[in-house]
């Protein structure tokens, strides 16, 4: 059956938005990830414009996170004070990268600057989750008794980050940090997610693992739960100012994604934390790879459609 | 009938001036014969296409009747526009990626040719050119910026043929027009897919009666596409109340991840 979308101007087969939503939610309810890397280009694939395939993304994991945060939630995965910290330097790290994309745009070279950002941060990023899930699941097989305290060894950066001042403790997460540290990174991503116009989850994640080193199944709340906010931002910017929320195909999306984001959560449990990392590993590494694809390959057209109206 | 007109102003000389403003009325007349004396007629059955949640395109057919001797050639197309889109090319001789924008002047958003037979068999190259009949005679009709080259232009008007044939808002056939003979008349029919891809608006179609390489007559109709009911008001809505429209997309989508966060829970989610 198909449905007309008012803002997109085209007539979708209802199964493809409720598949799509389906499948990128349950990614986001296992991961903590919003899954717009994946979902925004498939939108694109089927005939969406682009601007309303980002715009109407970002409400649509506002309903996902919504109900993956609500999951997780209950079983009281999810730290609203650490989601809080990395909130604010989200919001000022997003300030900060819109103006660098001014300023990028102004030297000329933006799109190159960007996709080459994108493609190498999904390499590093998937590349080293990999390598340490993969080594950490190892360990675990080798000796099973004694993984815990092995970890224990202090590098001097840790001892760094430990000397900063305005230290609080994450109860949730169980971890001790300096407030200056989730801010600080939150705002990292926050300038990342902006230049490349993606939400950010799949950065997030492994800040809140390697370097925040909170339970994996902590960081997946709360990064939905930061998530969640973002999104929310986001499709109130994209409906006022550019009009390319398309209301229709978020439902659709939604009715997928809200349901995907449970069965995620409920299965997550069932996986350990490194079984986690690996798979998100691996998923960031198709992406990546299916970029350089697209990259280097002849595209069969030459002209698209412009982003902005 | 210019003697007439001369026997008649020698008789009455106040009458001169009237005669004379009716025989420049003639001469424009039969200057103009190609649209006048043949009785070509054309009539779309869809004039007015109404876009609403369960739309997915549409047939619109046209028909009518024309001299007995004339071919036809049938154009659907929207107001001329221009459009900007987005140009790829190669950035350090191995990645495709956005370099620029091209700029499409003179180019209508969607244009659909019909022709009895091949056009380059039925019109000769100033007549494609005169009403801008066919992909080559939109292609010189077009302009392009930046480009600079003929060759350029060419190869660029190809890609942007390919974008808008991507999308059905660009066609041409050739051998689908039917054409019955009744009453010493010649009735023609043809049934065209609407594409769902072309946007609301007001688009002309235009029948060309064609003979021995030429245009002879012309008819016009005109379809209409409109949204109605819900999709119009949630389209109007999201860009006249864009405030509104955003706040209630927001709170639907949170409604919505509770309800079925709600859901599972009393489905017997594990602890």
């Amino acid at each position: 059956m198909y449905l007309y979308l008012p803002v997109a101007l085209t007539s979708i087969n209802i199964l493809i938005p409720v598949g799509l939503g389906l499948a990128v939610g349950l990614l986001s309810g296992l991961f903590g990830v919003g899954g717009g890397f994946l979902m925004t280009p498939l939108l694109i694939m089927f005939g969406i414009p682009s601007t309303v395939a980002a715009a109407t993304d970002s409400n649509q994991i506002v309903a996902a996170s919504t109900s993956g945060t609500y999951a997780h939630w209950k079983v009281g995965n999810v730290d609203f004070k650490m989601g809080f910290h990395l909130l604010i330097g989200g919001f000022i790290g997003g300030l900060f990268g819109v103006q660098a994309i001014k300023v990028l745009k102004a030297m000329g070279n933006a799109d190159f600057v960007i996709k080459m950002t994108y493609v190498l941060m999904l390499g590093i990023v998937g590349t080293y989750m990999f390598a340490e899930s993969l080594n950490a699941i190892r360990k675990s097989r080798n000796r099973t008794a004694e993984a815990a305290p092995a970890q224990e060894k202090e590098g001097s950066f840790t001892r760094l980050l430990k000397s900063l001042p305005l230290q609080t403790r994450y109860e949730k997460s169980g971890v001790t940090h300096s407030m200056i540290l989730p801010i600080g990174f939150g705002g990292f991503v926050g300038v990342l997610a902006a230049l490349m116009g993606v939400g950010g989850g799949f950065l997030m994640v492994p800040v809140m693992v390697y370097i925040l080193r909170m339970p994996m199944h902590v960081v997946v709340g709360t990064s939905l739960f930061q998530i969640l906010f973002n999104c929310i931002e986001v499709t109130f910017l994209q409906a006022y100012t550019n009009h390319s929320v398309d209301f229709i195909l978020a439902v659709l999306l939604l009715l997928g994604s809200t349901v995907g984001a449970q069965v995620g959560a409920v299965f997550g449990r069932k996986l350990k934390g490194e079984q986690l990392k690996i798979i998100l590993a691996v998923i960031v590494l198709l992406v990546t790879v299916k970029i350089v694809f697209d990259l280097t390959l002849t595209p069969s057209l030459l002209l698209t459609q412009a982003g902005g109206h | 009938m210019k003697t007439v007109n001369r026997e008649q102003s020698s008789m009455i000389r106040s009458g001169q001036r009237i005669l004379t403003l009716i025989s420049i009325f003639i001469i424009l007349l039969i200057a103009s014969a190609e649209t006048a004396s043949a009785k070509l007629t054309a009539r779309a059955n869809h004039d007015h296409i109404n876009i609403d949640f369960f739309y997915h395109g549409s047939t619109v057919s046209v028909s009518g009747v024309t001299d007995p001797g004339t071919e036809l050639i049938i154009k659907i197309a929207s107001p001329e526009g221009h459009e900007a889109l987005k140009e790829k090319g190669k950035v350090g001789g191995i990645l495709w990626m956005n370099v620029g924008t091209k700029k499409f002047e003179n180019v209508p958003n969607l244009y659909s040719i019909h022709s009895a037979r091949k056009l380059d068999e039925m019109l000769n190259r100033e007549e494609q050119d005169r009403y801008v009949i066919g992909y080559p005679a939109l292609s010189r009709h077009a302009e392009i910026d930046p480009v600079t080259s003929a060759d350029e232009k060419a190869k660029w008007f190809d890609e942007f043929l390919k974008y808008k044939e991507r999308s059905n808002l660009y066609t041409a056939t050739d051998g689908k027009i039917e054409m019955t003979e009744k009453d010493g008349e010649q009735a023609y029919y043809i049934l065209t897919q609407w594409p769902y891809q072309a946007p609301p608006g007001d688009y002309i179609v235009t029948v060309y009666a064609v003979k021995d390489g030429k245009v002879v007559d012309r008819a016009e109709s005109r379809v209409q596409v409109e949204q109605a009911g819900l999709v119009k008001t949630l389209a109007g809505m999201a860009k006249s109340n864009a405030a509104l429209y955003g706040f209630i997309s927001i709170v639907s989508a949170l409604g919505a991840g509770f309800g079925v966060g709600l859901v599972f829970r009393k489905g017997g989610g594990a602890h």
